[in-house]
């Protein structure tokens, strides 16, 4: 049995409480074990984003529990929430967000930097990670300098390089060309069976979905389907 | 070290902006130093009109003349006095003065005035007497002259070879008068003294009242400034029944003026650093907002608040600091070139300068005493700057943020 990464337990989040509320997140239960590939799926506005942040620790559901290795992140407080964040969680979003005045070496390694990695441990962190997205080379360049497959390796780069628990990804290809989106899952789909990495996206991207070992669909907050469910109730079935 | 590194390259991200605000820093601080260094001009020439023309360093009366200023009130032991100071390796020169008041009357009207009976070679060295005329010819030879100043001869309508009649109170109380010809007309850079100080030959002055050989006042000029205290305390031990007084005592209200413009100066300078800080809020806050996202990232990707801070802070401060250099560069070259040449304000007043006893022209002097502080005063603003933006940037959402 895989290591239980992510427990989320009955949690809910509405916004406009007060006006007309919109249940944004409504009563999730989520399981993710480590080395899952999972894509959350769903219409425009059924939650995903803000399942992702939650489970990110980047915003507090109304009610119930979050467990992040052990750790409940409901309960923490802001500050607490930030190196949490730094010391467990890889983010990559839908628009890069790389800084644009930092290099790509500079912009993969920043939250080494954060966590204060020795020089020796980093350089050669980057360079493995940068051979690994296929980014040699492209070191020294600005953000400004690369094209946005590229600038989304980066991202991926940063993500991956602390080597936190999870990645969560939102639209990661949303903003790429088929070539680049194909590479880019490429590049993602390595490191999950390479390092073991729990990935979690939130897509419309059929080619993620295609890839993705588990498929969670998301309807106005609610989980309408998960693959995980279907396989392990095929699984009880085979076994009777 | 990386939040220092990514504060230096945020400021150079929208260049021209980042410039308008650091040249306007280096030109607010440029005026600063600018206004401080004529303030520190004009004060140093005042304190050099007073010592170098009016009080001298120190001077030294019997302790009852300063009062009424009455004939009797002598200082005795005059030549034992003069042998001391001539001698005194800290007093470059001195001169005594006979000193009463008296009404100096024409056929057109009269004014109250202050008498100086003088030594006119001795008082060149005591008060730049020969500079106060257009020439340097004796005026004062024969015993009935006079020389006026020229506010005094304006009021009177006087001029050179006139006659005036002093009318005066002598040693045993009794109204003396004498008929006196107007010798030379003097101006000097503090036009209300110009209008009520009037000289003549000393021992004339002594004889009409009544202390023939006797002198009021000595006036000293020591060596350098600093030699005043060292020399007033000498002069203090040698005549103690006499009062010795410095020039700050003599003239307090300079002493007074040095002292608190001092102040007024560092607050000329924090008003302007005041109005810079607006607008480096309002560049600060511009530069935040504009990366909502980016901050917005950072946070989420586990930049902490402290981390965040100091790099908007240390945004601010480079906004702020990168001008000092620029600012002190400028008005040293500027201040040194009217140091050496002197700054004309004549154009802004003459009369209404010199009725504050003010030279027109200005030699304004570099502030380097003051530049600690000043530099201070520019971080502590920087940092009062920075205060909202940076509260700002932690105050983001991150998840609002991303999403928008």
């Amino acid at each position: 049995m895989k290591e239980t990464v992510i427990d989320a337990h009955r949690i809910n989040k509405t916004y406009n409480p007060g006006t007309i509320p919109v249940h944004a997140v409504d009563d999730v239960h989520l399981h993710l074990r480590r080395g899952e590939f999972t894509a959350l799926v769903g219409p425009s506005g059924s939650g995903k984003t803000t399942l992702l942040n939650l489970l990110g620790g980047l915003d507090h559901p109304d009610s119930g529990n979050i467990v992040i290795n052990g750790t409940d992140i409901t309960t923490l407080g802001k500050r607490e929430l930030v190196k949490f964040r730094l010391h467990n969680i890889g983010f990559v979003f839908q628009n890069y967000n790389l800084i644009p005045v930092l290099t790509a070496r500079e912009n993969a390694e920043f939250i080494m930097l954060l966590q204060g990695w020795p020089a020796k441990q980093r350089n050669e962190r980057i360079a493995q990670i940068f051979r690994e997205v296929g980014l040699e080379g492209l070191e020294d360049r600005r953000p400004s300098g690369l094209s946005g497959g590229q600038q989304q390796r980066v991202a991926v780069a940063r993500a991956l390089a602390s080597k936190p628990q999870f990645i969560l990804a939102d639209e990661p290809t949303a903003n790429l060309d088929s070539t680049s989106a194909g590479n880019l899952l490429d590049v993602m789909y390595k490191l999950n069976q390479e390092e073991n990495m729990t990935f979690i996206f939130s897509t419309h991207d059929q080619r993620v979905i295609e890839r993705a070992k588990r498929v969670i669909t998301l309807v106005d907050g609610r989980i309408v389907s998960d693959t995980a469910e279907v396989s392990v109730a095929a699984a009880h079935k085979a076994g009777e | 070290m990386m939040i220092l590194q990514l504060a230096w390259r945020n400021i150079w991200r929208n260049p021209a902006r980042s410039l308008v605000i650091i040249l306007s820093v280096a030109i607010g601080l440029f005026a600063a130093i600018s206004v401080l260094a004529l303030y520190d001009g004009m004060l140093n020439s005042r304190m050099r009109t007073v010592i170098d023309t009016e009080t001298g360093h120190a001077q030294l009366h019997h302790p009852g003349f300063r009062d009424d200023m009455e004939p009797r009130f002598v200082i005795p032991d005059r030549e034992r006095l003069a042998h001391m100071l001539a001698s005194d390796t800290l007093v470059r020169s001195h001169a005594f003065r006979v000193v009463t008041t008296g009404m100096l009357a024409t056929a057109g009207g009269s004014a109250g005035v202050t008498v100086y009976g003088i030594d006119e070679q001795a008082e060149v060295s005591v008060s730049r007497w020969d500079r106060r005329f257009d020439d340097s010819i004796p005026r004062l030879t024969a015993e009935r002259s006079i020389a006026i100043g020229k506010k005094l001869s304006r009021k009177l309508d006087l001029d050179k070879g006139d006659k005036v009649v002093l009318t005066l109170t002598d040693r045993e109380g009794n109204m003396v008068s004498a008929a006196l010809r107007i010798r030379g007309i003097y101006e000097t850079s503090n036009a209300p003294l110009d209008e009520v100080n009037v000289f003549m030959k000393d021992e004339a002055l002594a004889e009409l009242l009544g202390v023939p050989g006797q002198r009021h006042e000595l006036v000293v000029i020591c060596r350098s400034d600093d030699a005043v205290p060292q020399m007033t305390q000498a002069l203090k031990a040698a005549m103690p029944a006499m009062q010795v007084e410095s020039w700050k005592e003599l003239s307090p209200e300079t002493d007074l003026m040095i002292n608190t413009v001092d102040y007024y100066s560092y607050i000329i300078v924090i008003i302007i650093l005041i109005a810079l800080s607006f607008g480096i809020v309002n560049t600060m806050m511009m530069s935040v907002l504009e990366r909502r996202k980016e901050i917005a990232m950072m946070t989420a990707l586990g930049t902490g608040q402290r981390r965040m801070l100091s790099m908007i802070v240390a945004e601010t401060v480079f906004l702020s600091v990168v001008g000092i250099p620029l600012a002190l560069g400028c008005s040293w070259f500027t201040v040194d070139h009217f140091h050496r040449k002197g700054l004309d304000l004549s154009g802004m007043g003459k009369e209404m300068m010199r009725s504050f006893g003010f030279e027109d022209l200005v030699y304004p002097s570099f502030p380097s005493d003051k530049l600690p502080a000043i530099i201070l005063l520019v971080f502590l603003s920087a940092l009062l700057a920075s205060l909202f933006p940076s509260w700002k940037s932690v105050r983001i959402d991150p998840a609002r943020a991303l999403q928008k």
